[in-house]
């Protein structure tokens, strides 16, 4: 059913390459062409839509909110992790080719299996509140500020996806998304654990070598890199290098309790 | 295949990325060895060269200083050892199935000591200053002369580049997550922002220090060559 | 860590094959309501299961906006649940249920509180206090806010909890249908697609909870996600449950019109709770003609209205919308109070709010009717099935307040997962209709051996253009009448809806069977409107213009034999110590 192209499209269309194809058989993977009616203000996600309803009902393709908020549609756009319904059609230079996420296994299409990452969440200790932290919690807008950088996330794990430790070498790294969520849990006012000896042992921290293009592509723009792994890194050394600290804390003695790693269960039952 | 409203892909992707601020690194370090050892320009006219500021002695902490700054660190790790090369599938090199270990081999976990050579850092900053203020005096006379603001400069973008250290960020009030809770808590949070501006720019300032560096170098070695290049503005 | 691939990429389905899952209480939804049943009824030490149909954290709950209300009282000392009461009750035009609102009003500051110690986190105020900003109808400043992302940090705080408790879930599994016992009576069992490898799963349980939210997707210009299909009001009829005020759709007055692609996405109330203003393409204040007291802060119902016939009336733009300007707040305060409407005009429509007008329409936004429930239970008329959140009604009645939706979900998905847990100890897991259960599998595969050639991604199309065109914010008979019309002949098509390709994450296949949800929502709603004849809250009849004193009666549709009925329930009356709260 999939139409290919044979003339060159006219002024208003646009040529979408899409990336076909069931779970890892490489016998079905292939690029099919579709050629879409180009509508002012497009969005890669309409064109799919599009593709769908008019020409290939078997295109298979995750998306919710079509507004930026979900987090669903992650592809690889022109090579680039990208949302579907925040990548503009007319930001794109020549044919518009549409790949799934390459760190995780894929289904079908253009549809990846982020299962592993429910696991990774399993792992982090949660929000802990610290002792005398009270029913009703007291503390002042300038203590919310860091951490509400990092409750920006969406959840679309293209951080995950161009993070060279997850992508290419499956190392035993949470991945930015996850040390952004043990970040935003470290900042948080009123929490009462330090996950930093976690972070070097368990969650591989050291594994991220600050190349930061979890930080170029975000698509809500937090600062990855330098608000979250790297303040991250520095707590590590805090606690597990700084010879300097060491000495402080014992002196002074140490309030915060030490968290190791949560859990490994939950997900699929 | 480029994304138009992605200026950067207009532009040869070499120009942009910020290798260029690796290999000016390398390139200084060499340079900056030979010219000591060669060919001593240390003084020249009551201008005191930056390798030489305050001793000799202490060119290696400002070098290690850079090679554990995390924006040098990104350099070498896309550039040298290609982890990645880039963040688009066209630019990322070839990484899977060779050995990646991060930071945390032996070699690599000193980077963590990264605050020190920080501390190491800011105690030298002085001596810049000092020799900004050493080259207002010569032959018993007050000069102000091109030549001392472009040490000024240098200095200025060097105290940048230091007190926006990721690190310096983490001392003045990253390691504390309840600002309400602890003593002066304010007004480490509004130094803590201000220092994150800062930060935000460091990348750009190990760059533009680096080159300064450079450019005082080469204006104190131009001068020794004779080349008139030196202005005063005012003389008492 | 990452090296373990998905076991479900590999799975091989067979023909009419399923998977069998046991558990106590079955949570139908991973949105605010549906989470936080899972916490309770696992609390109570059942054992959950949550099920939901897009990727965990992704339900319809992340757009919510600009706040939960609740009375804490930290900003308006003078607020207390009773005025929060009686404002619900007034702006919902008296048709909700008292006992729910009674609830809600009390235990809604509870709720708040304890998402805090979950770990969401509050703007404060400069005494420390969680902050509470102002919201169209709600008498003093009420509603608790986290910038203007409140719904995803409630979301993901609540999925946290989930997560570290260990509840299990399964996203992505699309439920289709519930079957009831052998006697008919009590719910036994739910079918679902496990959307990622096609899989039919029988899921067996004591109780079940609908969390599955709205129907909003049934209209063209929506500020609703894919989900948003009516798929639990669909279940629980066909299961013989009672739904109650169809009709009440609620028009969210703030809406993006440009670009196309965009239409319908929402523009938060807390643009106006921050002191936004509408003008007209004359640039006239045209609140002042329809509330000039609450001017833009009056209810959603007014103010869609007004933006509505200032349209219809040829004052608006061009687009066909009105000026929202907000800019005059100056850039920083609106980037720290506003910045998803900063990002979201910028990036998607070239539009620097803080310097530029925004332009604005009208777009569907709740479903205050739903399935009927138990106030204090949220069963519904089927034992064994409850609902929780948008699926049920009788909280908003005629309008809901800005903010009272993420309070509800909290207040009631709390309540209907302890219900549920509570029935649950006390009994075995009940037997399921074998026959029901095998012509619900034949229902739910037809679409693969389907004679026709209808596309169901087309065919969500012509629905949504028809709800649109017919049953919007102004309702006549004739075009009720027509629209019902012409959704018989969508239903006709949409039978020979045909799923394309093999089962594995096969969106035709999926989009069909919500095609046929759809079609019944949609019917639902036309009937009910057909059925009010007068004008209450977000219910306009252009032929009925009056709101009636005879008309305070709750419509309920139920199933009588195929066939749809309805009738008319006059509303609980509220009790003298309660009515002496209400104040208009």
């Amino acid at each position: 059913m999939s139409q290919k192209f044979e003339e060159k499209p006219g002024e208003g269309t646009v040529k979408l390459r899409v990336r076909r194809g069931v779970g890892s058989d490489p016998a079905t993977d292939r690029f099919d062409e579709f050629v879409v009616p180009m509508e002012k203000g497009m969005v890669v996600l309409n064109a799919i839509h599009y593709i769908q309803a008019h020409l290939d009902p078997s295109l298979s393709a995750r998306w919710n909110c079509k507004a930026g908020r979900c987090g669903s549609c992650s592809a690889e756009i022109n090579g680039r992790p990208r949302l579907m319904c925040k990548t503009p059609v007319e930001s794109i230079e020549g044919d518009v080719v549409v790949e799934p996420m390459k760190a995780f296994p894929r289904l079908k299409d253009i549809v990846t299996d982020v299962d592993a990452n429910w696991k990774v969440a399993a792992m982090i200790p949660p929000f802990t509140p610290k002792p005398g932290a009270g029913e009703i919690f007291r503390f002042y807008q300038q203590d919310v500020d860091r951490s509400r950088e990092f409750r920006r996330c969406i959840e679309c794990f293209l951080c995950q996806d161009v993070c060279h430790v997850v992508r290419e070498h499956e190392a035993d790294y949470v991945g930015p998304r996850w040390v952004v969520k043990a970040a935003s849990l470290d900042m948080h006012p009123m929490d009462g654990l330090n996950r930093s000896k976690f972070m070097k042992d368990k969650g591989g921290l050291g594994y991220c070598n600050i190349t930061k293009c979890c930080q170029e592509i975000c698509p809500e723009h937090i600062v990855i890199t330098d608000d979250a792994i790297i303040p991250e890194k520095e707590r590590v050394v805090d606690r597990e290098y700084d010879p300097l600290v060491w000495v402080y804390r014992h002196l002074r003695g140490s309030k915060e309790a030490e968290a190791q790693s949560f859990r490994a269960t939950g997900g699929a039952p | 295949m480029g994304l138009r409203s992605d200026w950067k892909y207009l532009l040869p992707y070499e120009l942009l990325e910020p290798n260029w601020r690796l290999w000016s690194f390398v390139a200084v370090l060499a340079v900056g060895f030979w010219a000591v050892v060669a060919f001593p320009v240390a003084q020249f006219a009551g201008y005191i060269d930056p390798f030489y500021s305050p001793t000799v002695l202490i060119v290696p902490l400002p070098g290690v200083f850079r090679l554990t700054c995390y924006a040098y660190r990104k350099d070498y790790h896309r550039h040298l050892f290609k982890h990645p090369q880039g963040c688009s599938n066209a630019d990322r090199g070839e990484a899977a199935g060779r050995k990646y270990t991060g930071e945390r081999n032996a070699v690599f976990q000193l980077e963590n000591f990264h605050r020190y050579f920080l501390y190491a850092g800011i105690a030298i900053l002085p001596f810049f200053y000092y020799d900004f203020g050493y080259s207002l005096v010569y032959s018993g006379q007050f000069v102000l002369r091109l030549g001392s603001l472009v040490l000024l400069a240098n200095a200025l973008m060097l105290t940048g580049w230091t007190l926006s250290c990721h690190a310096f960020r983490h001392l003045v009030g990253g390691n504390i997550d309840c600002y309400s809770c602890v003593a002066a808590g304010n007004a480490r949070k509004g130094i803590y922002d201000k220092q994150s501006w800062l930060n935000s720019h460091h990348e750009a300032l190990a760059w533009i220090s680096l080159l300064t560096i450079v450019f005082v170098d080469l204006y104190l070695r131009g001068l020794a060559a004779g080349l008139p290049i030196d202005v005063t503005f005012l003389r008492f | 860590m990452w090296s373990s691939k998905s076991e479900r990429v590999e799975v091989k389905v067979d023909e009419k094959s399923f998977e069998e899952k046991v558990c106590d209480v079955l949570v139908i939804g991973g949105g605010g309501a549906g989470l936080r049943a899972a916490i309770e009824a696992h609390d109570k030490k059942a054992n959950t299961l949550v099920v939901c149909k897009s990727l965990l954290g992704k339900a319809h709950t992340v757009m919510a906006e600009g706040g939960i209300a609740a009375a804490l009282g930290n900003v308006d000392p003078e607020d207390g649940w009773q005025v929060h009461f009686s404002d619900t009750i007034v702006e919902g035009q008296y048709l909700s249920n008292w006992r729910m609102a009674e609830i809600f009003a009390k235990e809604a500051i509870e709720r708040v509180y304890e998402l805090e110690r979950y770990g969401a986190l509050f703007d404060r105020t400069p005494e420390g206090k969680i902050s509470q900003r102002p919201f169209g109808a709600h008498t003093y400043r009420r509603l608790c806010h986290i910038g203007d992302r409140t719904g995803l940090e409630l979301i993901r705080t609540l999925e946290d909890q989930v997560i570290a408790r260990g509840i299990p879930f399964m996203d992505e599994v699309m439920v289709t249908s519930i079957i009831k016992d052998g006697g008919g009576g009590r719910a036994a069992a739910a079918l679902g697609i496990d959307i990622r490898t096609g899989m039919l799963i029988l899921f067996r349980f004591k109780a079940v909870i609908l969390a599955t939210g709205g129907c909003g997707k049934v209209y063209e210009v929506t500020s609703n996600s894919y989900e948003s299909t009516g798929d639990g009001v669909s279940m629980a009829y066909r299961a013989g449950a009672e739904l109650m005020d169809m009709e009440m759709i609620q028009f969210h007055p703030t809406g993006m019109i440009y670009p196309a692609g965009v239409r319908g996405m929402l523009v938060t109330e807390a643009v106006r709770g921050e002191g936004g203003i509408l003008t007209n393409a004359k640039g006239e204040r045209f609140m002042t003609k329809y509330d000039p007291k609450r001017m833009e802060l009056s209810a959603r119902d007014v103010v869609a209205r007004a933006i509505y016939s200032e349209i219809v009336a040829g004052r608006g733009t061009k687009n066909g919308a009105v000026y929202l300007d907000i800019s005059h707040r100056g850039a920083d305060y609106i980037k720290k109070k506003l910045p998803s409407m900063y990002d979201q005009f910028l990036e998607f429509a070239g539009v620097d709010i803080t310097k530029e007008r925004m332009e604005v329409a009208p777009t569907v936004h709740y479903q205050m009717g739903g399935v009927r429930v138990d106030p204090e239970t949220g069963e519904t008329s089927v034992r064994g099935i409850y609902a929780a959140g948008e699926v049920a009604s009788g909280l908003h009645g005629g309008n809901r307040l800005g903010g009272n939706s993420l309070s509800d979900i909290l207040v009631f998905g709390r309540r209907a997962g302890g219900a549920a847990a509570d029935v649950a100890a006390g009994m075995d897991v009940p037997e399921f209709d074998r026959k029901e259960l095998e012509s619900e599998v034949g229902r739910v595969l037809s679409p693969f051996s389907s004679a026709g050639n209808a596309n169901p991604f087309y065919l969500k199309e012509a629905i949504a253009k028809n709800m649109w065109k017919h049953v919007g914010i102004m309702r006549n008979e004739a075009d009720l009448t027509a629209g019902l019309k012409e959704l018989e002949a969508i239903s006709t098509e949409a039978r020979k809806s045909k799923a394309v390709g093999a089962r594995a994450y096969n969106q035709s296949w999926l989009d069909t069977l919500q095609v046929w949800d759809m079609i019944l929502v949609s019917e639902a709603i036309i009937r009910s409107a057909l059925e009010r004849k007068e004008s209450r809250g977000a219910h306009t009849r252009s032929d009925f213009p009056e709101k009636s004193e005879e008309w305070l009666m709750n419509i309920i549709t139920v199933q009588k034999g195929e066939k749809m009925t309805h009738e008319l329930r006059p509303v609980p009356k509220l009790p003298p110590e309660l009515a002496a709260l209400i104040k208009e």
